[in-house]
């Protein structure tokens, strides 16, 4: 199976194959002898690669794979070659709606934006209070706004749609 | 006076576990209180005796003087230990277990009072003649101000007296933008905080956050153990700290210690208390007094070999203090906070997973257990994992491989910052203020990126090959299958489907 890989706006092409209990990975010209093992229930694996010995711990999503190893936290965005090809044929969208959602239970303590702003990227929509900590949630790009769905002192919800953009 | 029978533990999480293990060893009960969200946790668990207080919001609990001194009553305690945050700098709640006649594990009221006052806390400092940043307070105006910064030397801040958290400060560098400057700081203080009033301090340049721990017991004597530097610092909380602090020499040390015994003496304090300290260019400055145990006394634990909770017990039973053992090797404290790493966002969620780590020279402390849901009511911090080692270089290297042996699954946590951290050139050479999580460099070798790119693939891999051996059983335990192998599953139902 062939799967790209993208970290960091690194991207990387691995294609795995297994061979009786061991795994073959290719990248370009580089081969790797990989030993992956499944330790306990869930998310810990033994990682071996060439003999090297890796301890990992994975949340495996449909599109991206979340890592600790080697002290440190890699989120990598993982496609396989049925993917890649369903998302070639779809293409890119430019532009779009643009949502704006908790990423956690909390409570809106403010709102800095209005229906009608045009705002750039990296601007602050909203203020989430959680934990103690108050958040401020930004525009990942620049747009308008077209709704807004929450309120200052309203408490939400995880994944609560909080504001829409355009 | 005889040792207490029974403690009631107002608080939850590390801190309060803490306290249940030394009052263990001390023979004494405990009696753990608990929010909706808390009923199953550690502290619970742990303690002999437990008190549902109500609601998960700490002002429906952990906050609530009159239901936690209530608790005490009917459960017979003759001792309450306040922990750290909540109510232990409180006054009212140290006011009330007097009233109660339970003994609060901390000082007397009025010395939470004053140290809980910014410019109490500031007289009570100059009167017993702890070193001040020096700058104009009182009476503050234009001709004043012009002569004051000439006296303490640029540049000088200008600080409203309303403000806090880094808001209303201006730094001035030169004598001519001055009086300029503080027309301005004052509209803006009148406009954002409804106070005009400014006052002037020295700019503190390239500060190291310096706190000396001390201990009172209740016949005068008051002691010190030595400093923790915690100038590893995000947004004022506290990341890394380490004991000794390499930039005091051992007269500055001294001086330091002096200064907080003295201040302590001065309000009449009693148990364990902290005063904090900038360092700058080897001179230090007072910064404020916490009146409480801090969250980072294992620092000192570890390398002074002494059991401050048990101090704490003693000191407030009345008894005398326990010499000072002398300090040896050098001890580190890593806090782990379930927060992303790079947005310093919190990340709830179960815990799924935990390894701890182990060896010598390792301590854990956490009131954590697999299957803990991380809430949003509560301080975000998991664990605090503390060294010891012989000096700084064993303890940076132990810290860090107990660091790697750490895992938590469920939640996004703090621990590559502060592996980073311990690995970064200016914190190996100890050459570093309270700026320096700004300057690390936590980007990964591009090795490093390539190993994760490959495990990610090598992982869905065998994700989708799980899948298939379960989709040829049948769908045996379909729902039980942990999420990557749904995911896997998916694949290939889809390749095999229609």
């Amino acid at each position: 199976m062939k799967y790209t890989t993208k970290l960091g706006g690194v991207e990387r092409e691995f294609v795995i194959e297994r061979h009786g209990d061991a795994l073959q990975a290719r990248c370009g010209d580089k081969t790797f002898a990989l030993d992956l093992r499944l330790v306990g229930d869930g998310s810990a694996f033994s990682l071996l690669v060439d003999g090297r010995s890796y301890d990992v711990v994975a949340d495996i999503g449909r599109e991206e794979v979340a890592l600790q190893m080697l002290g440190q936290r890699f989120v990598v965005h993982v496609e396989d070659e049925r993917e890649r090809a369903a998302h070639a044929v779809a293409g890119n969208k430019v532009g779009g709606k643009q949502e704006l959602r908790a990423a956690m239970p909390g409570i809106v303590i403010d709102v800095k934006v209005a229906v009608g702003d045009a705002v750039e990227e990296g601007k602050t929509l909203v203020v989430l209070e959680a934990m103690k900590m108050q958040n401020p949630l930004a525009a990942e790009a620049p747009g308008k706004v077209t709704r807004i769905l929450c309120k200052k002192g309203e408490a939400v919800a995880a994944g609560a749609l909080l504001l829409e953009m355009e | 006076m005889p040792m207490f029978r029974r403690i009631l533990i107002a608080n939850r999480g590390e801190i309060a576990l803490r306290v249940i293990r030394t009052a263990q060893e001390m023979g004494i009960e405990t009696v753990a209180v608990y929010s909706d969200a808390d009923r199953a946790a550690l502290h619970v668990r742990r303690a002999t005796h437990a008190v549902h207080l109500g609601g998960s919001k700490p002002s429906e609990s952990y906050l609530d003087i009159g239901k936690i001194v209530a608790a005490a009553k009917r459960t017979g305690c003759d001792a309450l230990h306040p922990g750290y945050g909540f109510l232990s700098e409180n006054e009212d709640l140290a006011q009330a277990c007097k009233d109660a006649g339970i003994e609060f594990l901390g000082p007397p009221p009025h010395a939470i009072t004053v140290m809980g006052d910014k410019v109490e806390a500031r007289k009570a400092a100059a009167k017993a003649g702890v070193p001040l940043v020096p700058g104009l307070q009182e009476d503050v105006d234009a001709a004043r101000l012009v002569a004051a910064a000439k006296q303490v030397g640029y540049p000088v801040m200008l600080k409203a007296a309303a403000g806090g958290g880094g808001k209303g400060i201006r730094i001035v560098r030169e004598e001519k933008q001055l009086v300029e400057a503080f027309e301005l700081a004052r509209a803006e203080a009148r406009s954002s905080f409804g106070d005009e009033r400014i006052y002037l301090e020295k700019f503190v340049t390239r500060p190291r956050h310096v706190e000396i721990q001390v201990m009172a017991d209740k016949h005068g004597n008051v002691v010190h153990y030595g400093e923790r530097e915690c100038s590893v610092q995000r947004r004022h909380q506290k990341l890394v700290e380490e004991s000794p602090c390499v930039a005091l020499t051992p007269e500055l040390r001294a001086q330091m210690g002096k200064a907080a015994c003295d201040l302590a003496r001065s309000v009449g304090y009693v148990g364990a208390g902290t005063v904090e300290f900038l360092w700058s260019e080897g001179r230090f400055y007072f910064m404020e007094m916490n009146t409480r145990l801090q969250v980072e006394h294992p620092v000192t634990e570890m390398r002074y070999g002494v059991d401050l909770v048990r101090e704490q017990i003693r000191v407030g039973a009345g008894e005398k203090l326990s010499p000072v053992p002398e300090p040896r090797g050098h001890a580190i404290e890593v806090r782990v906070n379930a927060e992303d790493p790079d947005k310093f966002f919190p990340s709830l969620g179960t815990l799924t997973r935990i390894n701890l780590p182990g060896g010598p020279g390792v301590r854990l402390d956490s009131a954590m257990y697999r299957g803990m849901e991380v809430t949003p009511y509560y301080d975000s911090m998991l664990a605090k994992l503390v060294v010891h080692g012989a000096d700084r270089d064993q303890a940076i290297a132990r810290c860090a491989r107990a660091l790697r042996e750490l895992r938590i699954v469920g939640v996004v946590t703090s621990l590559p910052v502060a592996l980073a951290t311990l690995r970064a050139p200016a914190f190996a050479a100890g050459d570093y203020d309270t700026s320096i999580l700004e300057s690390i460099d936590r980007k990964p070798t591009a090795q490093h990126e390539e190993l994760a790119m490959l495990a990610a693939a090598a992982a869905r891999f065998l994700g989708a090959e799980r899948a298939g051996a379960a989709v040829e059983s049948a769908g045996a335990a379909r729902a039980s299958a942990p999420r990557w192998a749904m995911v896997g599953r998916a694949d290939r139902l889809r390749r095999t489907g229609p």
